[in-house]
């Protein structure tokens, strides 16, 4: 064997896998067709927003690096509805895209364990492996072979070929075989999949023009900061080195759309040219004005591309008409009328796997040793790539270590409800995270993700001792935090003579108010744990602000996160009955055919996730269970199995939307 | 929260012989401990508890007030030598109904609850005691059943009760994209919205009346249950014999002779009816009379109506004044029947003495009085159940619960609403209201499998 492991592809998703499988220790090889666009960003210049940010706090807290780097990178940075609840409070930092691209290039090429290689995959090596048991033989990757001729071997490779598989880009009539305007597709491997009996289909995404920061009328465009206050997404916070910058908004209006209606017979999306699905929350600004009549105007964000360039994102735009119908069309924005448009809108088009084809573990069903992360698995957005390449890493090194798959549930993380909603139910559409689409949401806040997770990836040695050491610490002091709040009660002497900002005969009476603990207090919508703090400061310790903050959304919520807890305990335990992959579903007497081959097809790993596959009706799933526990070898049941018996199921359906510019 | 789960730890039991009068009647526990928690209510704890396995022990069975309910023989099964494969105790007692009513009325207070369909069956399968071949074969049942049950439900479902709870799923599944949309994107980008107060209160207040009519539902299932109660010989039981139009119950001038009570099937307006005589309330002299008036007390506190019977020629004592007071407190419906109206020495009742309660004057030989007796009867039982015929009825247990969960979480909201509270915490509760109704129609997955599955084994098997 050359290496341990090899990682198809340098991009978001790519970047987590080959430091995943690092830092498990394995020699790992990352084969990229350009070594100069490691970690790009293809889209919009920003990591993080609603849920995303959530899953990029959760890569860190699992020991992955996106946090890391957009912490160095960040030149603005928000907390997204914080007039909102605690569970769609979510961070999001605008990038300098050239420092995160040249920073994430850096971290992989230090890593001892990981070799850099450009070249392009066009094929895979595999062997059979003889049938076990008399059930059936299967296939095992053994490694890749190159587009100039190379055969690297491996006993595990991760895939995550992004926009490139196939990639073809479209501006007006122009098209071309491309991944990202000016690089070329990976082709060839297409086949080598194909061949494999992976079936294929085609997604299209889009991106806007960029202008020339210096052709903007900056009087005509409202400004808009970031938080004074920046939270690192990382937990292991570390210092952050950039100057924060503006953002600026401006909005179409009724001539823009005229223009854009008066030449919608040259957009490839509307000629036909272009066969893929694209994402219905991120639309073109064709399919926004074709699809929403009534609207007059859209909200447009001008976002710097980094600190050191002029290029300006204009996001809300993504387009694929010709370059003067674009031109035309920001000209009429306000304050962009004399824009100089330096990159043209453009749309790709790519294949992509159908995910229902993979294991929770990022794993091929068909072929061993193979996992799929990232665009390729039909997703959409560099923070849900970059899960799962963190996911794939992980489990290819659990795979290599013959350990059992590392699996997150929807009650767990973001990440989690992503994986199951993937390869449960598949994705015909470019996948984006909402926060919708998690049930336990409450469960799932973005400031938590180090609580929920940080444990997991210590017991698979995904964090060193000091990390450790940090988290423990945390937790202590989160705990002599909450101890203090059920302890101390307040007294006449605590409010005597100081000026506060709560009124304490306000929210309470005042023979009631005192000697209520503060945890009683801190429960009333008028008091906050700074005020109480300031109370008695010495009470309460000198710990970070976060930890502070964490602590008062647990106290402040305790009921709902008490009822989501409930929740979650009924939830899990259809998800701790294990279905075996290779369960024999022929020997089922009485199960519908269609349930049949959808359990076929998706192969459940557990009762819970089998429930949430569609078209699965009660009875099917009531014979499934049967015949798992009754199983040879099986024993008895949990005897609470029944409880409960399909909470785990998807509550309604997902409520799609088509919102103005989603992609934020 | 409910829990309307089935199937749970816990004790079970049930009556595993047939219905009705026989020698011996077999009564099945099931559950951990349900031998210790038996043992005290038993005239023998020690020998009880100390039981092994497929033993039987002998003893009296007493109440709590440490009265013997039934001598009775209790063959104790250990963990997991029994057909559940949990700890478990079959009671042998005397065959008749109200012995065997009063058995299962203390079980229920000693912590047992009544099995339902299938539930031993089911306890079996999940502790693994149905071999391989009784396996498939239980699997064969389940794949034949389900189907037949299934599409049972779905006959009844297909009609007024699915359409009814569709539509409310539509509206809380609407005001659940409203509040998904502020929870997917950024406040800068979309408008803040609040929730409309009154279509939630409508929706929950429709729920809950649907909801309510599980008590019409129910009572067209299993008939209303009315009781005859009074002093003895006050003629209740010629007024029983009147109303089921024949000769059930022995009437005599003797005082007591109704020592148990007894039932009879019953329909008035097609209305399903289940009428008890009761034994007369006096100070009994012997036990047996003492049991029976004790018994009676039970079905007295039972029944949806009572039909009080009162003897026209003596009129009320200060106990049984008492006794009518207690019922008004207790918000039970009585009518008051002033008997023996054709009787010498007859005397009407001054009303002021009544609580409320209503009268009607009667005479069981002419039948003076009876039409009036039915019409009131039929009043009252009309006021139970909901009026229109057409009316969507709610008839199972699990609908209600699921239903009164809807109500529960939908409160939830709208006191999160009133208090401002983000839209995050909203979403809970509302997903959870919607999350009841999917399973009413069982469009989302849930537990109600297992009603399908094993519900079809008969219960105490």
């Amino acid at each position: 064997m050359d290496f341990d492991a090899i990682v198809v592809g340098g991009g978001h998703a790519g970047i987590e896998a080959a430091m995943a499988l690092c830092k498990l220790g394995y020699s790992t090889m990352m084969i990229t067709q350009n070594l100069d666009t490691i970690g790009k960003m293809s889209c919009n210049p920003a990591i993080g927003g609603m849920a995303k940010g959530n899953m990029v706090r959760e890569i860190d807290a699992l020991g992955g690096w996106m946090g890391k780097l957009i912490d160095a990178t960040m030149i603005q940075f928000r907390i997204l509805n914080r007039r909102k609840g605690p569970a769609v409070q979510s961070p999001r930092a605008q990038a300098d895209k050239i420092k995160y691209q040249l920073y994430a290039k850096q971290v992989l090429e230090k890593e001892p364990r990981l070799r850099l290689f450009m070249d392009t995959v066009v094929d895979f090596i595999h062997e059979e492996v003889a049938p076990k048991d008399g059930i059936r033989s299967s296939k095992r990757i053994t490694g890749v072979i190159t587009e100039r001729g190379h055969q690297i071997c491996a006993k595990a490779v991760v895939l995550t070929t992004g926009t490139f598989l196939n990639g073809r880009i479209f501006v007006g009539e122009h098209s071309a075989s491309s991944g990202r305007l000016g690089e070329p597709a990976a082709l060839g491997l297409d086949q080598g999949l194909r061949k494999l009996g992976f079936s294929l289909g085609r997604m299209k995404t889009g991106t806007p023009a960029r202008i020339h920061r210096d052709s903007i009328d900056f009087s005509r465009v409202e400004e808009q900061w970031g938080d004074s206050e920046v939270v690192p997404f990382s937990f292991d916070a570390s210092p952050l080195r950039q100057e924060q910058v503006a953002c600026y908004i401006t909005y179409t209006n009724p001539s823009t759309h005229q223009i854009i209606k008066n030449n919608m017979h040259r957009s490839p999306l509307y000629s036909g040219k272009i066969e893929g699905i694209g994402p219905r929350y991120c639309p073109s600004i064709e399919d926004k004005v074709v699809k929403f009549p009534t609207r007059d105007r859209h909200q447009i964000f001008i976002e710097p591309e980094g600190a050191d360039t002029k290029e300006m994102y204009l996001n809300g735009v993504s387009s694929s008409l010709p370059e003067d119908v674009q031109t035309s069309f920001i000209h009429t924005l306000a304050g962009l009328e004399e824009a100089v448009i330096m990159r043209p809108g453009y749309a790709v088009e790519y294949d992509f796997m159908d995910p229902s084809q993979l294991y929770p573990n990022l794993e091929t069903k068909l072929l061993s040793g193979l996992f799929v992360a990232g665009q390729t698995n039909g997703t959409s957005g560099y923070e849900e790539a970059a899960a799962q390449g963190l996911v794939a890493g992980l489990n290819a090194g659990r795979y290599l270590a013959g350990e059992p798959a590392f699996l997150l549930t929807r009650a767990e993380a973001y990440i989690g409800v992503m994986i199951d909603d993937l390869v449960t139910l598949g994705t015909k559409e470019p996948y984006r995270m909402f926060t919708s689409r998690a049930e336990h949401r409450i469960s799932l806040r973005h400031d938590s993700a180090d609580l929920r997770l940080f444990e997991r990836a210590r017991e698979i040695g995904m964090h060193d001792d000091a990390a450790w050491k940090n988290f423990l610490q945390k937790k202590e002091g989160m705990l002599s935090i909450k101890d203090s709040l059920a302890q101390r009660r307040l007294s006449e002497a605590d409010v005597a003579g100081k000026e506060l900002k709560i009124n304490v005969d306000e929210i309470f009476p005042k023979d009631k108010a005192y000697g209520k603990t503060f945890w009683q207090l801190l429960k009333s919508p008028l008091v906050d744990l700074e005020t109480l703090r300031s109370l008695d400061p010495q009470c309460f310790g000198d710990f970070p602000l976060d930890w502070y903050r964490q602590v008062e959304l647990d106290v402040k919520y305790e009921g709902y996160v008490v009822r989501q807890e409930q929740q979650i305990v009924r939830f899990n335990r259809m998800e701790h009955m294990r279905v075996p992959a290779d369960f024999d579903y022929q020997g089922i007497t009485g199960l519908s055919n269609e349930a049949r081959e959808k359990f076929l097809k998706i192969t459940p790993l557990s009762i819970g996730q089998a429930g949430r596959i569609p078209g699965v009706r009660n009875a099917d799933l009531a014979l499934l269970m049967v015949a798992v526990a009754r199983r040879p070898g099986q024993e008895a049941l949990d005897r609470s199995l029944s409880e409960d018996f399909l909470q785990a199921s998807k509550t309604f359906e997902e409520v799609t939307i088509g919102s103005d510019d989603g992609d934020l | 929260m409910i829990n309307s789960s089935k199937i749970q730890d816990g004790l079970i039991m049930s009556l595993a012989s047939p219905v009705g009068v026989s020698a011996l009647a077999i009564i099945r526990c099931s559950g951990a401990a349900c031998v210790e928690t038996l043992a005290a209510s038993f005239s023998r704890p020690k020998a009880l508890n100390a039981a092994q396995g497929k033993q039987m022990v002998y003893g009296m069975l007493l109440d709590q007030t440490g009265l013997v309910l039934d001598e009775v023989l209790c063959a104790v099964f250990r963990q997991p030598a029994s057909y559940t494969g949990e700890e478990m105790v079959e009671i042998s007692a005397h065959g008749s109904p109200a012995g065997v009513e009063a058995i299962c009325q203390h079980l229920l207070r000693i912590g047992f609850r009544q099995a339902q369909g299938g539930e031993f069956t089911l306890r079996a399968f999940i502790n693994g005691k149905l071999d391989l071949s009784r396996a498939e074969a239980v699997n064969e049942v389940i794949a034949a059943q389900t189907r037949k049950a299934h599409a049972l439900a779905m006959h009844r479902l297909g009609g007024a009760v699915e359409r009814t709870i569709n539509l409310h799923k539509k509206a809380l599944t609407q005001l659940m994209a409203m509040v998904s949309i502020q929870l997917d994107y950024p406040e800068e980008e979309i408008e803040e919205i609040h929730l409309p107060l009154n279509i939630i209160q409508g929706e929950r207040d429709a729920l809950d009346a649907l909801a309510q009519t599980y008590k019409s539902g129910k009572i067209y299932q299993q008939g209303v249950r009315i009781a005859l109660a009074g002093r003895t010989n006050a003629g209740k039981s010629s007024l029983f014999n009147v109303l089921v139009r024949e000769e059930r119950a022995i009437v005599s001038d003797i005082h007591g002779t109704t020592r148990d009570w007894i039932e009879a099937p019953y329909s008035l307006d097609g209305i399903p009816i289940r009428l008890f005589d009761t034994a007369g309330l006096r100070q009994a002299r012997e036990w047996v009379e003492q049991e029976g008036i004790r018994r009676s007390g039970m079905v007295i506190e039972n029944a949806g109506l009572i039909i009080y019977v009162v003897d026209g020629c003596v009129g009320l004592d200060a106990e049984e004044l008492d006794f009518l007071e207690q019922l008004k407190q207790k918000k039970q419906t009585a009518i008051v029947v002033w008997s023996k109206s054709d009787a010498a020495g007859w005397k009407a009742p001054e009303p002021a003495r009544l609580f409320g309660h209503e009268l009607v004057a009667l005479s069981t030989q002419t039948l003076a009085g009876l039409n009036e007796l039915l019409k009131s009867l039929t009043l009252n039982i009309g006021a139970e159940l909901s009026s229109e015929d057409n009316e969507v009825l709610i008839d199972s247990q699990r609908q209600h619960l699921l239903l009164q969960q809807a109500v529960a979480s939908l409160d939830q909201v709208m006191e999160a609403v009133e208090a401002n509270l983000s839209m995050d915490l909203i979403a809970l509760d509302l997903q959870n209201a919607l999350q009841a109704l999917g399973e009413i129609t069982g469009e989302v997955s849930n537990e109600d499998v297992l009603d399908v599955v094993f519900g079809n084994f008969c219960v105490g098997k």
